[in-house]
Order: C-alpha cells, then structure tokens, then sequence
C-alpha cells in the first residue's frame, strides 16, 4: 500500500512535468505573429488581438517591473550576492551598507523576479488561448467576462491571491531569510555595521568538525528525541486516558472534573513554568514543607538533578499540555460508533481488549495528524527548560546544560553568544530531523495508509 | 519556432541587461555615496534641537528625569532646545535601533552596556577634558569609559554613578555582648560586620542556635556580580590587561581557589537557599523579620530594606537607626574561615559604572553634550543623589555626601571595587560563572560524590570555567 502511494505520487509528479513540458513546447512550436508579440514584449499580443485593458494591464505590469528593477530591484538583486562592499561609520557620516537589510531585500527582490516569471508565463499562455479560439472561429471572452470568472469558475485564485502574498511576506520570506544565513558568516564579531559574508556549508562544516560542537550535538541529540516521544506519549496517553474516565457513567459531575484541566490550559504557559520553578526551588513551597517535617532540603533542578530535572520537565509538560490531548480524545470519542463495543462485548472482548482493537486504533487513526504536531511541538519544546533550568552550562557541553534540547542549545548560541549563522544552521539540521521523523511517521500511519478505512 | 524561441530570448535577454547593468552601477554608485563628515562637536549648538534622552526607570519615576529635563530646558531656552524623556525601554539597544533612526540621542546605561556599542561606531568620542566636570571623576570611573578603536584611545562615556556592593546588617540583632565577645580587637565595631572569619563563626552559631531556622549572613551565589569578588580577591581577573585582553580569561589565576573554598564555606553556615535565586527577593523580608543577620547588595536597594522593617512594625526612624550599611569585611588571607593567622586582606567585589553616552546617529551632538554637561554637573548630580540614592561618581558631591558614596569611591579607587568588564565578550561570561558557583555553593550541602574538597580540585573546576568561557567566545570565531 505504502509502495503503491509513493510511486503513485512519483508518477503523478512525472505525469505533471511532461505535461507541462508538452503544454509549453506546443506554445512555442505553434504560436503566431502575435503571441510572439507577446513574447517579446508583455501584453502587446492581446492588444493585437484587441483585448485593450488585459493587454494594457499586462503591458504595465512589465513597465511596473523595469521600473522596479531600475530603481530598486536591481540594485537589491545584485546586493544579495554581494552583501555590500562599504562598510558605514556612523562617526564620520559614511552610510554603508547593511548586509542584513541587503539580504531581507535582495530576496524579496528574487521573489518579484519569481513573481514576474509566473505573470509572463501567464501573458504567453494567454495570448496563445486567444489565438486558439480565433484559430477555431470563436471569439476570445471579454475582459468583462473573464473578470466575472474570478468571482465564479475561478473564484479560488481570488480567494487564495492575499493569503499567498501574506504568507510571502510573513511565512517564506522569514524562513528563506533565517536558512540563507546558515550560508553566513553573520553573528560574533560579523554584525552590522561589519560586512557579512557568504561561506557556503562553512558552518555545517564546524558543527560537524568541532570536536566539542559534535559530541555536544549528539548528546542533546540523542536527549532530545528522548524528550519528544516521551513527553508526546506522556501528554498523548494521559489525555486519553483523562478522556476515557471522565467518559464513564458511572463518573459523577463530569463537568466539574473537566473543568481542573482547562483550568490548567488556561493559564499562559510561561507564568505556569515560572510558578513551577519557584515550586521546585531550594526556598520554595515544596523544600519548605520537606525541611519543615525535618527533611534535608532537595535540589529538584539545581547542578546535580540531571535526571530529576528531566522528570519534572516531563511531569511539567504534561501539566501544561494533557488538558488539550483530553479535549481532543473527548472530541474525537464521542464519534466512535457505541455498536462497536457492543458487539466486541458479544464476541467476548474485555475491555483492555476493547481499548487495543477498537478505542486505540480509531483515535489513532483521526488523531495521527495532531499527534505528529505534537511530536514536532515537544521536540522544539523551548520554554520548558528554558524557564525551569536556564542559565547552567554543565562541563560536557558546549553552552549546554543536560536537559537543554536542541533548540535550547540554538538560542544560548544565537541569542545569548551571537552566533547566529551557527543557530540557522542547528535550526536547518532541526528542522530535516523534524520533517524526516513527522512525514516517516504519517506514511507509516493509518490515517494516511488506510485514509478511507472510517469514512 | 525559431521566431518564437528569438522573441523569448530577447525577452529574457533585455531584462537580464537591464537587471545586470543598473544592479551594478547601482551598487558602485552606492558603494560611492556617503558624507564624510568631520570632528561632530564644533561647540555650534543647533538652534531648535530636540533631544531625545534616555534614563533608566527608577530615574523616571521618582520624578529626576522630570526635574532635569525642566532645568536644562529652562536654562537653554534661548536656543530653543529641549530634551524631552525618549520613552524608551532602559535597556534599548542602540546597535539595533540606532542605524535606524529610532534610538534617543543621549543615552543612561552602564558601563558595560555602553561599552558594546563603540564597535560598531554607534556612540560618539566625546571631548571628555573640556567637560567642566572631568578633573572631578577618579581615573578608574573614566577607565571605565575609554576605549580603544582603530588604534586610537577615545572615551565614550560620561561617568555619573558607582555602583558596587555593600554589608547591610541589623544593629539591634547584634548579640548583647558584642562589645565583651565580638569586638577583639577594642575599636567599637563587632568583629563580624568587619572580618569574613567572625561572620562565619558569628553565623554558625546562630544557624546551630536556631535550629538552622535563622541565618547570621544569607546571600545566594548564584549571581557572579556578587561571587566573583572572592575569586579577584584571591589574585583571580576575568579578562587580562584591565578587563580588555580578552584571550586572557584568568578566574582561576593566582590563587583564586581560595576565593572558591570561601564560598564553600560560607555556603555551608547558610541553608540551599543560597545555591539557587530563591532568597534573592526574599532577602528584603528576611533581614526585616530578624531571619537574616546581614546580607550583601548594592546601595540602590537600600529604601526596600525600610520599607520591608516599617511593614515588620518599626517606625522609619527605627528602621534607619537598625539597619547599617557598610563595607565588605576582610577576607583571611590564609583562604580559611577558621584560620586567621595569616592575616587579612580586602575583600574585591565587581562594580559598576553608569553613565552618559551620545548617540552616533544623533542630528545634535553640540546640544546632546551641552545635556551631558549639565546632567553631569554639581548641581544635578547632587539632587539625583538626594532623590535617588545614587553614589556619585563625582569626587566633589561625594565627599560632600559623605557616608556611603564616600566608601564606594574609596573602594573603586583603591581597586577594592573591579568595575565590570567594557567589552561586548564580557556577556558570555556570566553563564560558565553562575554555574560554577551553583556548584561551590551546591558542595558545602552534598553529603556522597563531594566535589570540591580540596582546592586542586576547586582550581580544577575555575581553569574549567576559564576554558568554557574561552571556548564560548573563540570556537566560532572568524
């Protein structure tokens, strides 16, 4: 089944590009006189063909571009390479360059180049449509008409225009933004007004050449997927179970029991994780009421309490997050068909049996997708020990301490030490274990194998 | 096709021209552009200037900012300059906001603040000597502020106020016979509040007394601005050639694991408290409920303490009269609390220097140093000493002050206080240092796998900390 949906999917993708191949061979083999207008020059075809205001709005969308490009665009594109070459001195008035600000624009830059290719594209598909219908005497929609279909046949490129510019602007250009500067050498001594500087996988290169850099990452590594599926199934199971028991009859005021974990969920988490804190500390309620009954004080998250400290992060977590793992199994529970049971109850199932082949199985099945977010939320988890335990460096480590995760690691590198190119870099390898592990997970899962199993 | 394939060409030929050919000559015109400008303080003030200033919060809301901005309008309304507050966060950043247009031109930080920024050309070298206040400010306070840049040394800052740490104790909590028992030496000042070595017996016994419910001295270590001092005290540095030879990290140099054994001990006359911040806040309370004998803080926190005691149940006038701010005692100089024999010397603890800067990006920088001299001058530095408690780091208003400005001058000038490192390296040092001291304090309460019973194995752990921090700074470098 797997196989079957992996080359479907390879097939399918092959099928497109031949496609597309062929679509724009036949433009370029059959096209006339005027889509080659058109060609050369944007718009000019459709006002050969007399589509006056397509033709002009095309037509200004190129002039729009090259002026652009002369006064701004340009200059940007080539300045991403570059990143400047003229340090400023702000003691002398000399206004350098910012090679940050270059970078932002000259992608921004690339993404109108990108932006202008699709709409030429557009233009030549256009004009060829138009030539087609006049080749086969038929007169080509009106602009009025083909305006009309934005709001009807093609309602959805309406619909999708501002999201896809916003997340352009807020989505990808932050995220091409943050992986370009792993290619840097931006942070520690490089920042502006100093000139950053292209060095290819250089810092890919250190996390892996470093001795210190790679042991450190192997064993946050190795934590950190620790962490995840443990805190994952933690937080998956309790809610589960939560959900399960306040879903029995027999519980009485369900309401009201339900209420404690939303209570929970409701309060932000970082005051949570602060409160936590001073709980576990050495003056706070918990070693209080330890010395107090004539106990030695313990130090739950101090130098020593490596393993400790990962339990309370673990038992923390779950405080913080089971509330909405219950909601959800609630949600998704009170679809499951009740026949189910009754008939498996006939067959002579008991109820753990109940729970592995029917319960299980079904939340799996609707809940694969959350789970894999929760999985990737867990494995990025920052504020947990931030907040608990920020602040050691432990001997073994490279600015690390050992429950630090992953991303942890990244920000007292890029944050507090001003590594920044190394922090993209960590955040790139992160973001391909991530991917790896959540998309592995999901083609392994029933909810993507057997997708019409419940529907 | 080949038509086709031609108009395609030239379509994408044109623009690859254009983009080529203005993206170049733009780049070099740009590359090009720019003023260059001369020496910016010409003494000319600009008429209409309006400056936008800095200060920190406590400044703001005791109403000192208020009056000092009313005075300097007032006195340069000729001009038409004003200064208005920049209403700011106090720890804005320049090197972000500055290149932009968005950062204040006169700017209230701390040395080692302040001193991040000359890197990058984001504050101005100030004339310092024409300054009518200079000849007033101690060398080590202008130190503080110079700077050395593309091989020149320039001073960057306006220095306005000391800051280091202080013994505070409760008078009234002084045993009855103090004079008879903790006084060896006759000169009417307890023995405890003047050597390290007395406030350890002194806090042992009433730990033992109470039951390990109340505490002679409670400081946590967690913050090296109040631990490092014992390592420096002990021959210890954090950076080589007066804080600025980076390369050269030295906490574990001399003998500084004496100053590590110190800690040790002295965590072990208090409770765990001291190994994480838990008593931090709490101290105010404590030394108000008796809990506390003494504690170690800076003088800015003075009026918490009152308010703390008056809510206790003292009247102000009670407050003031039992709490005594002094010097830090000396420390033995055999390393040992229980060995005086040796002698004593002074106890080093790191310090601070706040002050005035000028933005780079300012468009008034006569009018910005017009502000710093008068924010800098007698007048006002004395009325900011009255409003706020600041210690002056003016040698005339501190002398005339007295009292604690006249201790913490005389500390920064006999080197007893080691002003923080100026330079931007000086922020990755905290960590490796917090660290370090969790688990000196965190050994004087571990009773199996004790670490630092002998001081080769405290150095161990100090050469340790001085290669993390090393490596924190250099690994990534270049």
């Amino acid at each position: 089944m797997q196989k079957t949906s992996k080359s479907g999917f390879f097939a399918r993708m092959k099928a497109n590009c031949l496609e597309t191949f062929a679509g724009f061979k036949q433009v370029v083999t059959q096209a006339k006189g005027r889509v080659s207008a058109s060609m050369l020059i944007m718009g000019l075809g459709q006002l050969l063909y007399k589509q006056w205001i397509k033709g002009a709005l095309y037509l200004l969308a190129q002039i729009g571009f090259i002026l652009y490009f002369v006064f701004r665009g340009a200059q940007d594109f080539i300045g991403f390479f570059t990143l400047g070459v003229r340090e400023s001195n702000a003691w002398y008035g000399i206004e350098g360059d910012n090679s940050v600000i270059m970078m932002l624009m000259g992608i921004l830059s690339i993404i109108a180049i990108l932006f202008y290719v699709a709409l030429y594209i557009a233009n030549v598909k256009d004009a060829y449509n138009i030539q087609c219908a006049v080749d086969a005497g038929k007169k080509p929609a009106t602009f009025k008409k083909e305006l009309g279909s934005l709001l009807n046949r093609n309602f959805y490129k309406t619909a999708l225009l501002l999201p896809i510019i916003g997340v352009c602007v807020f989505n990808i250009l932050p995220i091409v933004f943050m992986i370009i500067i792993a290619f840097t050498n931006y942070g520690g001594d490089i920042v502006p007004p100093a000139l950053v500087d292209w060095v290819g996988f250089a810092n890919f290169g250190k996390i892996l050449s470093l001795g210190q850099f790679a042991s450190t990452f192997f064993r946050i590594f190795a934590w950190n997927v620790l962490w995840a599926v443990t805190a994952t199934a933690i937080n998956y199971f309790a809610g589960l179970g939560l959900a399960l028991l306040l879903n029995k009859k027999c519980v009485k005021g369900k309401v009201f029991w339900r209420l404690f974990p939303i209570l929970a969920y409701a309060v932000p988490g970082f005051i949570t994780l602060i409160a936590f804190k001073y709980m576990f500390s050495y003056g706070g309620p918990i070693n209080q009421m330890i010395t107090g009954a004539g106990g030695t004080a313990i130090g739950f998250l101090d130098v020593d309490a490596k393993w400790m400290a990962r339990g309370i992060g673990l038992f923390v977590n779950a405080w913080l997050c089971v509330p909405s793992s219950m909601l959800l199994a609630t949600g998704v529970l009170s679809n499951l068909n009740v026949d189910l049971y009754e008939a498996a109850r006939i067959d002579g199932a008991n109820a753990f049996r109940q729970f592995t082949a029917i319960t299980l199985p079904y939340v799996l099945f609707a809940t694969m997708p959350v789970l894999i977010s929760q999985f990737i939320a867990n494995f990025n988890n920052f504020g947990i020990f931030y907040f608990l335990r920020g602040g050691l460096y432990m001997n073994g480590y490279f600015l690390a301490s050992d429950t630090d995760l992953l991303i942890n690691w990244l920000y007292n590198m890029s944050i507090d030490n001003n590594y920044y190119s190394i922090g993209a870099a960590i955040s790139i390898i992160i973001f391909i274990i991530t991917s790896i592990i959540s998309l592995t997970v999901y083609v392994m899962s029933p909810s993507y194998k057997q997708e019409e199993t419940y529907q | 096709m080949r038509k086709n394939i031609a108009a395609l060409v030239s379509h994408v030929a044109l623009l690859l021209a254009l983009i080529l050919t203005i993206g170049i000559i733009g780049s070099i015109a740009a590359a090009n552009s720019g003023k260059e400008g001369a020496n910016k303080f010409t003494g000319e003030l600009e008429r209409g200037a309006v400056l936008r200033i800095l200060e920190n919060d406590t400044a703001i809301k005791q109403g000192y900012l208020g009056e000092l901005i009313d005075a300097f309008n007032a006195e340069y309304a000729s001009y038409g300059i004003r200064a208005v507050d920049a209403n700011m966060d106090q720890y804005t950043n320049l090197e972000e906001d500055g290149p932009f247009g968005y950062g204040p031109d006169v700017l209230y930080q701390a040395n080692d603040r302040i001193m991040r920024y000359p890197d990058g050309r984001h504050i101005l070298p100030l004339p310092a000597e024409t300054l009518s206040g200079y000849d007033q400010v101690s060398e080590k306070a202008w130190q503080a502020y110079t700077k050395t840049v593309g091989g020149e040394n320039y001073v960057f800052g306006v220095p306005v106020n000391a800051q280091g740490p202080l013994l505070y104790y409760r008078k009234d909590l002084l045993p009855a016979n103090w004079q008879t028992e903790w006084d060896d030496d006759g000169n009417g000042v307890p023995d405890m509040i003047e050597y390290w070595t007395d406030m350890y017996r002194y806090s042992k016994q009433v730990k033992a007394e109470s039951g390990g419910k109340k505490f002679g001295y409670m400081r946590s270590f967690l913050e090296p601005y109040f631990s490092v001092g014992y390592l420096y005290s002990y021959g210890g540095y954090t950076f080589g050639n007066n804080n600025t030879d980076v390369s050269d990290i030295g906490h574990s140099a001399g003998n500084a694991e004496l100053g590590g054994k110190i800690i040790r001990q002295l965590a072990s006359v208090m409770d765990e408290r001291c190994i994480d911040d838990s008593v931090t806040t709490g101290a105010y309370a404590a030394i108000a409920s008796g809990e506390f004998f003494a504690t170690i803080t800076t003088p800015d926190v003075y009026t918490m303490f009152i308010d703390e005691m008056i809510a206790a149940g003292m009247t102000r006038a009670e407050a003031e009269e039992n709490l005594v701010t002094v010097t830090i005692p000396k420390l033995p100089a055999s390393g040992d609390l229980e060995d005086e024999s040796a002698g004593f010397i002074d106890n080093k603890m790191m310090g601070g220097v706040q002050g005035y800067a000028i933005s780079s990006y300012t468009k008034y920088p006569n009018a910005a140093l017009k502000f710093v001299e008068f924010a800098t001058s007698f007048e006002m530095i004395k009325r900011r000493n009255e409003l706020l408690g600041i210690v002056p780091a003016r040698g005339d208003v501190a002398e005339q002050v007295g009292g604690l400005s006249e201790i913490i001058n005389g500390n920064l000038e006999n080197g007893n206080i080691v002003v923080m490192p100026s330079v931007k390296e000086s922020a990755q040092v905290w960590t490796p240092l917090q660290t370090l001291f969790q688990d000196l304090a965190k050994d004087a309460f571990r009773t199996a796998d004790i670490k630092y019973d002998t001081t080769e194995k405290i150095k161990a752990a100090l050469v340790e900390a001085d290669k993390q921090i090393y490596d924190s700074i250099f690994t990534l470098k270049g």
